[in-house]
């Protein structure tokens, strides 16, 4: 340390330096780490913004614990996650591996899968509530051919969050899609020469060298698409507002809607701790299980 | 050279071609397109529906029978759309906010991640560090405090508002450091020798060379601020600051009667994502493959 501040060059590089990167220490040290600790102060508070902010405690925790509609919107939160995360990895596998052969027409077939990516999640939610309307929407004139009974996808508890679970595998799995193909493209050709002559079929091959080559690309979108599962707003917004019977209502939602709607600005940052809370441990124990697995050359 | 007879046997069916595998027999290729053209279909369907709806008539989108092809082409939804809700005044906002935002998070995630890099300095891996902390909290985290801090600076319902706070990018700052690392030194003392101080090294020798990851990055960030929601929902009220993603949230509450003229007005939010993306198709994917960056 001292040499450096007698050195005049290193002394000028480290000036540099600190020039260079203060507008983002000093962004993120304001929007970030400054409101990370308000963040926690508030959360032990009462807090209605018009009012001065009186200090709880652990009350906003321990009410949310003990909250019937909080603990069922934990539960929403995590099945969306647990069904959304693996289907649409399954989905987007199977494209990836399908797309990776060298069929015709494959750059059509992958350009119309990522266009969902491609849309803006609330305008697109706009689409679906209407193609999910139970009187005049596509999807139930469609079933309607076939017999089966107007269904009320977003209106009915039991079919609300398998409404929005797969519009958002159809809006989400051309990402993984492309992420995979990459992933597929990675794996070195003389493997498979290599398996081939050992006489390894198909089937062999897929399991022997491509899936566990393929693990740390999965193990990717695992992390990824989990935390953004978990953090579920913008459709839920649009399309049911955490309804019906609160059976859609999730973490996310909860927030915007203690903080901005009700002024509970306590209760809605214990929300958000208590998300954040849940965001690391899953992660932690997907790092700690990655080992049994996930295969790095 | 048993091996290599063995091998020449089997190339002209297996050995694949260099990015992607051969489908061997006309059946499984046929089987293998019917099913891709089945989830294609499924992909376009609410985009065709979309579109198809937008132009029908208020009474015929009411019709029991479902048709792809609207009886009567009513082009003036569109217009209705722009009538009924500021939508223009919605896309200025959205195409404004999004520029400043992403030339902000470029500039300052590139400079940041260039020193990062390549400058020496104390307390260098303890900030890169706290940089990278950053990325494992949820944004709800700070939703609330970022909010009181902006109604204090009366920066509510503002373009500061909008802009400032989502101008810094530890994700950014993460991805330019990696790229920047890989730079030849040789590359950098040459312009040192030259008299070039770090930050005009930066300028001109290392940011022209990072351009790929720069394309890159910016795509994702313009998709990202192009769609974002939340922070636009809370902090602006008045309609002229809106932009697209709540404009459409609005007018969802308002004209929840005339399906058509919503789906025009979801169109027109759409559309400029799809036009962008067809144009940059190869840059965005190569993105999203090398950054995984979800938007």
């Amino acid at each position: 340390m001292q040499n450096i501040l007698n050195d005049p060059m290193k002394r000028r590089e480290a000036l540099w330096g600190y020039l260079m990167i203060s507008p983002m220490v000093i962004g993120l040290g304001i929007f970030f780490y400054v409101a990370l600790g308000a963040s926690l102060g508030i959360s032990f508070t009462r807090w209605d913004l018009l009012t001065a902010p009186k200090w709880v405690g652990l009350d906003n925790y321990s009410y949310l614990l003990h909250d019937e509609v909080f603990r069922k919107t934990l539960k929403n939160t995590i099945k969306f996650t647990v069904l959304n995360v693996p289907l649409g990895m399954i989905v987007s596998l199977l494209l990836a591996l399908a797309l990776n052969t060298h069929i015709r027409f494959r750059n059509v077939y992958r350009l119309i899968y990522f266009l969902p990516v491609l849309t803006m999640p609330v305008a697109i939610s706009v689409v679906w509530k209407w193609l999910y309307n139970p009187d005049f929407g596509l999807l139930n004139q469609v079933l309607r051919e076939f017999g089966v009974e107007r269904i009320r996808w977003l209106n009915d508890p039991h079919y609300a969050i398998w409404a929005l679970i797969f519009m958002s595998i159809w809006m989400g799995s051309g990402y993984g899609m492309v992420i995979i193909l990459a992933g597929l493209q990675n794996i070195p050709r003389e493997y498979y020469e290599a398996a081939q002559m050992d006489g390894a079929g198909a089937v062999n091959r897929f399991f022997h060298i491509t899936l566990p080559l393929l693990t740390p690309t999965l193990f990717f979108i695992l992390i990824t698409s989990t935390i953004s599962s978990l953090q579920i707003f913008d459709i839920v917004y649009t399309m049911t507002k955490g309804g019906p019977l609160n059976s859609t209502r999730t973490i996310v939602y909860t927030i915007y809607d203690d903080a901005f709607k009700f002024f509970r600005m306590g209760r809605a940052t214990a929300s958000a701790w208590v998300l954040f809370v849940i965001i690391l441990g899953i992660t932690i124990v997907q790092f700690r299980t990655q080992k049994r697995w996930v295969y790095y050359e | 050279m048993e091996l290599s007879t063995r091998r020449s046997v089997i190339r002209p069916r297996t050995i694949p071609f260099p990015s992607g595998f051969k489908v061997p027999g006309f059946v499984l290729r046929l089987a293998l397109h019917m099913v891709l053209i089945g989830v294609g279909v499924l992909s376009l369907i609410p985009f065709v529906w979309m579109v198809s709806t937008s132009l029908k008539g208020a009474m015929e989108v009411l019709s029991i029978t479902p048709s792809f092809i609207p009886q009567e082409w009513r082009w003036e939804n569109y217009k209705e759309a722009f009538e009924q809700v500021p939508f223009g005044r919605f896309y200025l906002n959205t195409l404004f906010v999004t520029f400043v935002r992403v030339a902000g998070q470029i500039i300052f995630a590139a400079m940041g991640g260039y020193a990062f890099a390549r400058l020496r300095f104390p307390g260098r891996n303890f900030l890169f560090m706290a940089v990278l902390a950053v990325m494992m909290v949820p944004g709800q985290v700070t939703l609330v405090p970022n909010y009181i801090l902006l109604k204090e600076l009366h920066w509510l319902d503002s373009y500061q508002g909008l802009i400032i706070p989502s101008m810094f990018s530890a994700f950014g700052t993460f991805l330019m450091r990696q790229y920047f690392m890989s730079l030849p030194q040789d590359l950098i003392d040459a312009s040192v020798v030259d008299g070039c101080n770090p930050l005009q090294t930066f300028w001109h020798v290392a940011l022209p060379l990072a351009r790929s990851t720069l394309v890159a990055f910016g795509l994702l960030v313009t998709l990202w601020s192009w769609s974002d929601f939340l922070w636009p929902l809370i902090i602006t009220s008045s309609t002229d600051m809106q932009m697209l993603s709540v404009g459409i949230a609005y007018f969802q509450g308002q004209f929840i009667s005339n399906f058509a003229v919503m789906m025009a007005a979801a169109t027109l939010a759409t559309l400029p994502l799809i036009v962008l993306f067809l144009f940059a198709q190869r840059f965005l994917i190569e993105g999203i493959a090398m950054t995984g960056l979800k938007f």
